[in-house]
């Protein structure tokens, strides 16, 4: 091999303790956002499920207040670039060769041509995203520096494992930074805006109010 | 005399009352900023923004951002012109009906009832005869 002593070193790193050590301070982070999330919770003020109530239209779910009817493309968008960023890693065959290599242990793996379909299609929504709030006045408007680093962390991984698998560029050069990006990301979750995707699961499953899974009588507290 | 009215215009009082709110809310404010993914995806939901032609100065994120966005990042310590510019984010575009709708969960209404309560601590607010 004729990669130089500091590639070597840091593709070393990524590939071993950095994949262990990012996987931890992940879990940890996660902890630490569920109990914060916990303590800005109060005792449950007494309510009455919406089915026990006399009012027929407390159980009616009217799509024309749901993001699905006021931005139908974005809602197809947004859901699948999501479902992507989640499946293609977990399922994806060389990271299940990986850790079968090293825990024995893998998941289930789509085939390279599935996944490699998913990860151009998670690239597509992702400059879509770009492209929204670069064009878009509504977007622009909120957006800032830090906006564009969490797009950049959120798709750089997926962008240089697509360049790696396909050998484009130095293959070892781009598979080093695609694995030193996906840490940089899995370490970002509980600290970033990223934190959404921890936030998002108890808002909709487990925080009692009107637009949950939960669909109950809302009680405001404000 | 000029003088100090320009102080006064560039300085925000800050009574030991609104350290206590900011306190009480400052969790709550740091969870909210930190998940909104600037998606803007609640603006439909505001019929203010609907009723002026999708001006994006209406929508709920914005709104949200400016007023206690702009608090949060600058620890209480605002000028006076800053509370009379975020009077008409929390007064004038918003009115409360806590319709918004966030995709994250994020109660866009309470943080802007929370900022109302800080510029109303301030001295802040609108007149009754002040037309809106």
């Amino acid at each position: 091999m004729t990669e130089s002593p500091l590639i070597l070193l840091l593709y070393n790193l990524a590939r071993g303790p950095l994949v262990w050590i990012s996987g931890l301070i992940f879990i940890m982070g996660v902890i630490y956002q569920c109990v914060s999330m916990y303590k800005l919770t109060q005792k449950q003020i007494p309510f009455m499920k919406a089915s026990q109530l006399n009012d027929p239209d407390a159980l009616k779910f009217d799509i024309k207040q749901t993001v699905l009817y006021t931005h139908p493309v974005m809602t197809v968008v947004t859901s699948v670039f999501h479902m992507c960023l989640i499946i293609i890693p977990l399922f994806l065959l060389a990271h299940n060769i990986l850790l079968d290599q090293s825990i024995g242990f893998s998941l289930l793996s789509f085939s390279e041509n599935i996944s490699d379909f998913l990860t151009m299609i998670y690239c597509v929504c992702a400059f879509i995203f770009l492209f929204r709030r670069i064009f878009l006045k509504r977007v622009r408007i909120i957006s800032t520096f830090y906006d564009y680093v969490i797009w950049f962390l959120a798709s750089a991984p997926f962008i240089t494992g697509f360049l790696a698998y396909h050998q484009l560029f130095n293959y070892f050069w781009i598979v080093t930074l695609h694995m030193i990006l996906g840490e940089l990301m899995i370490i970002a979750i509980p600290f970033t805006k990223f934190a959404h995707m921890i936030y998002f699961i108890i808002f909709r499953f487990f925080v009692v109010n009107e637009y949950s899974l939960r669909r109950l009588q809302a009680t405001r507290t404000f | 005399m000029e003088n100090l009215n320009n102080v006064e215009q560039t300085i925000a009082v800050q009574s030991q009352d609104t350290c206590q709110l900011l306190n009480t809310f400052k969790d709550k404010m740091t969870l909210s900023l930190k998940v909104c993914a600037h998606c803007t995806l609640c603006a439909e939901s505001c019929f203010m923004f609907m009723k002026n032609n999708k001006d994006p100065h209406y929508m709920p994120s914005y709104k949200f951002i400016n007023s206690i966005g702009v608090i949060y990042k600058k620890k209480g310590n605002l000028k006076r012109n800053d509370l009379e510019k975020m009077k008409d984010i929390v007064w004038k575009h918003c009115v409360l009906c806590t319709r918004c709708y966030c995709p994250i969960g994020i109660d866009i209404p309470s943080m802007i009832s929370t900022a109302r309560s800080y510029c109303r601590a301030q001295g802040v607010y609108p007149e009754f005869d002040e037309i809106y």
